[in-house]
């Protein structure tokens, strides 16, 4: 217990990250709340090894806490990448109770839904800082890219150095913008997809494989 | 001194590097928020009554079942325990009695803050210590008076917002607004080494070191 075996942990954790080249890659999929992330994590997941990683909804902050499925052996060209998954809850700058009363959600659920939506967000914010190897950045395509949230995340993302995947998600709906996110984020290669559907999932495993592998 | 042990009750200073790899005393790794200018007189213990409304709904909807432990837990009894003590006790007690009996009385209080493994009361007389009535904060900022007067229980609002207001100088990347409503500063999460894994209305909240936390699988 205590502090020695946790740094000796957290040291051997490190030293492994270094120099066991073969360990799988630890891949957080981010974004903002109802992009998509979850629906894209459970497709990898079940496309890979069968499981799902958790509930997708329509109300926002579904996910609150980062959930992880490790060891997803992706095929690409006779070749296998191995990757942990993180889903993580969606990061904004603002949760208020009253957008979940929309939802048919009690005060008392609503308020506590925020709360742990807020936890949730320390949460993601803190395996950036932390915990991941390569990011998956899920954007809802048909809603504007140009937030503070899109342009600090993927500015931490860049200070370091993670490699980094921008997918402009639910390209089945009428009113995706691919272009539009392609040329908010100029120096990222942006690939266009549904997530429900399954929609030019091929093109995303190669590029994860790419990236990632 | 803002950050306390939950497990053995020693406090640190903010942005204290000692307590980044648990307690250098127990090994313990959860520590929670606590505002400059608490101080250990029983008047806190009415603040955090006075508290108790404002922050009585909202607190009673978390549900620790499904967040990692020890998860605070919230429940509405203490506040009328409270309530019921106050009229006797704090009326024919002295200040040093009062403060004698601030212990017992804390745990009423502290476990409607904290559900913890261990040490309940070491937790509970921090939790119980970190509500500062706005006479104290007053006092506190002029830094002239001794503590010995009893608190303007007559205003409990002003309370509760002169420690939100402390709370949110203090602890820049959550600013709680109102119960349920937030604002996060995302830079400011992001440098933070340690990650908070529960908040609570009134401004407390317990935060967990890097190597304590794990993540749920599948
Ligand atoms: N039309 C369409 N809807 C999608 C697509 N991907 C996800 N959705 C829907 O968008 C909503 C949010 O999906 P989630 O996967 O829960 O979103 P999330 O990013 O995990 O959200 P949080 O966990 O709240 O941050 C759900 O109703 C999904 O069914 C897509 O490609 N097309
Ligand atoms: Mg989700």
């Amino acid at each position: 217990m205590g502090l020695l075996t946790n740094l000796r942990d957290s040291i051997s954790r490190v030293t492994d990250g270094l120099f066991a080249a073969d360990e799988p890659k630890r891949i957080g999929i981010y974004g903002p709340p109802n992009a998509g992330k979850t629906t894209l994590a459970n497709r990898i997941a079940r496309d890979w090894t069968g499981d799902a990683v958790g509930p997708e909804s329509h109300i926002p902050h579904e996910t609150r806490r980062a959930r992880r499925k490790e060891n997803v052996e992706i095929e690409r060209n006779g070749r296998t990448v191995t990757i942990d998954i993180v889903d993580t809850p969606g990061v904004t700058t603002k949760v208020d109770y009253k957008e979940f009363l929309d939802h048919d959600m009690e005060k008392d659920d609503a308020v506590r839904r925020s709360r742990e939506a807020t936890e949730g967000v320390a949460e993601a914010m803190h395996w950036l800082r932390e915990d991941v190897d390569g990011v998956i950045y899920v954007l809802d395509s048909t809603t504007d890219p140009f937030t503070q949230v899109n342009t600090m995340l993927i500015g931490i993302i860049e200070s370091q150095d993670l490699p980094a995947l921008i997918l402009a998600n639910k390209t089945d709906l009428p009113g995706s913008d691919v272009q539009q996110i392609a040329n908010a984020f100029p120096q990222h290669e942006t690939i266009p997809l549904s997530a429900l559907e399954g929609d030019n999932m091929d093109e995303v495993y190669t590029k994860i494989a790419e990236y990632f592998g | 001194m803002p950050h306390q042990c939950t497990t053995c009750g020693r406090t640190f200073p903010d942005g204290s590097k000692e307590m980044l790899s648990g307690c250098p005393d127990c090994g313990g790794n959860k520590f929670q928020f606590k505002p400059a200018g608490a101080t250990e007189d029983p008047s806190a213990d009415e603040a955090d009554q006075a508290s108790g409304s404002p922050a009585g709904p909202s607190g009673s909807a978390v549900d620790p079942s499904d967040r990692t432990p020890p998860a605070p837990a919230d429940e509405p009894a203490p506040d009328e325990s409270a309530a019921d003590r106050r009229p006797s006790e704090s009326a024919d007690e002295t200040p040093n009695e009062a403060a004698a009996s601030a212990d017992s009385a804390s745990e009423a209080d502290g476990t409607e803050q904290i559900a913890d493994r261990s040490d309940e009361d070491t937790a509970q007389a921090s939790a119980r210590s970190e509500v500062v009535s706005p006479d104290e904060l007053d006092r506190a900022s002029r830094d002239v008076e001794p503590a010995d007067a009893p608190p303007a229980e007559e205003e409990p609002q002003p309370g509760i917002d002169a420690l939100r207001d402390e709370l949110n100088d203090q602890f820049e990347s959550i600013r709680i607004v109102s119960p349920g409503q937030y604002e996060l500063n995302l830079m400011e999460l992001y440098d933070r080494q340690e990650y908070i894994i529960s908040l609570q209305e009134d401004g407390r909240y317990v935060i967990e070191m890097p190597d304590a936390w794990g993540i749920q699988d599948e």
